[in-house]
């Protein structure tokens, strides 16, 4: 497995458990009713923190493992795997981008996720947004993992 | 049955002193795992790439790249 390769799993697994992690404690809190403004900034807060932390430390830490490798610009399969990855994500990004703008203009069809969430409806447009970020950023790492292990 | 793209690059690395990947990969300007991928067909180059290889081994690019 090629350092690219490994630096996006690793990228991969931590997204996947940062966010997890956050909207499962979102989840909670908004199940017994005590979710408010400051918790969900706090966990934003805390998300931004332990990326930063998780990314750097173990992109070090690959590095070091894996140093031949890890000064090489990315080479034209590189290139390509990273757009390939991005036009899935965008797709993602583009279909979020359409529901928080349905949810804006017809609130009605979304009132379920606003009563639950018991927050300002600007909260639930913006969980509306990380998770459709997410989900595209999930989307892109899968894609490149993907097509760096079978090949196109 | 369709037609893909397959190359002698492994055979040529042999026939140049068991030239290894990381040597060839330096000398077109790719990463190993490109040249990697390219020998197991995972991957086609692009034609500036295909042809940089041809002229590393010095042979047409015909006699590295076939497409049957």
């Amino acid at each position: 497995m090629s350092y690219k390769e490994r630096s996006i799993w690793v990228s991969l697994a931590i997204t996947v458990y940062i966010w997890v992690n956050y909207f499962s404690q979102i989840y909670i809190s908004a199940a017994d009713g005590s979710l408010t403004v400051e918790i969900v900034k706090g966990l934003l807060l805390e998300v931004i923190i332990m990326t930063l932390t998780l990314e750097i430390a173990l992109q070090i830490v690959l590095a070091i493992i894996d140093n031949k490798d890890a000064n090489y610009a990315d080479d034209e399969r590189d290139k390509l795997i990273t757009l390939l990855g991005s036009k899935y994500a965008y797709y993602v990004l583009s279909f979020t981008a359409v529901t928080a703008v349905i949810h804006l203009l017809f609130p009605v069809l979304t009132s379920s996720l606003s009563s639950n969430l018991n927050l300002p409806n600007e909260y639930a447009v913006i969980h509306i947004i990380i998770f459709g970020a997410l989900v595209a950023e999930v989307t892109k790492f899968a894609v490149q993992a993907f097509y760096y292990r079978k090949g196109f | 049955m369709a037609k893909r793209i397959v190359n002698n690059i492994r055979r040529l690395r042999f026939d140049h002193d068991e030239l290894t990947q990381k040597m060839l990969a330096d000398a077109v300007g790719v990463s190993r795992q490109t040249i990697v991928a390219i020998e197991k067909d995972k991957y086609s180059p692009s034609l500036e790439v295909a042809f940089k290889i041809a002229d590393f081994f010095n042979v047409p690019i015909d006699s590295v790249f076939q497409y049957k």
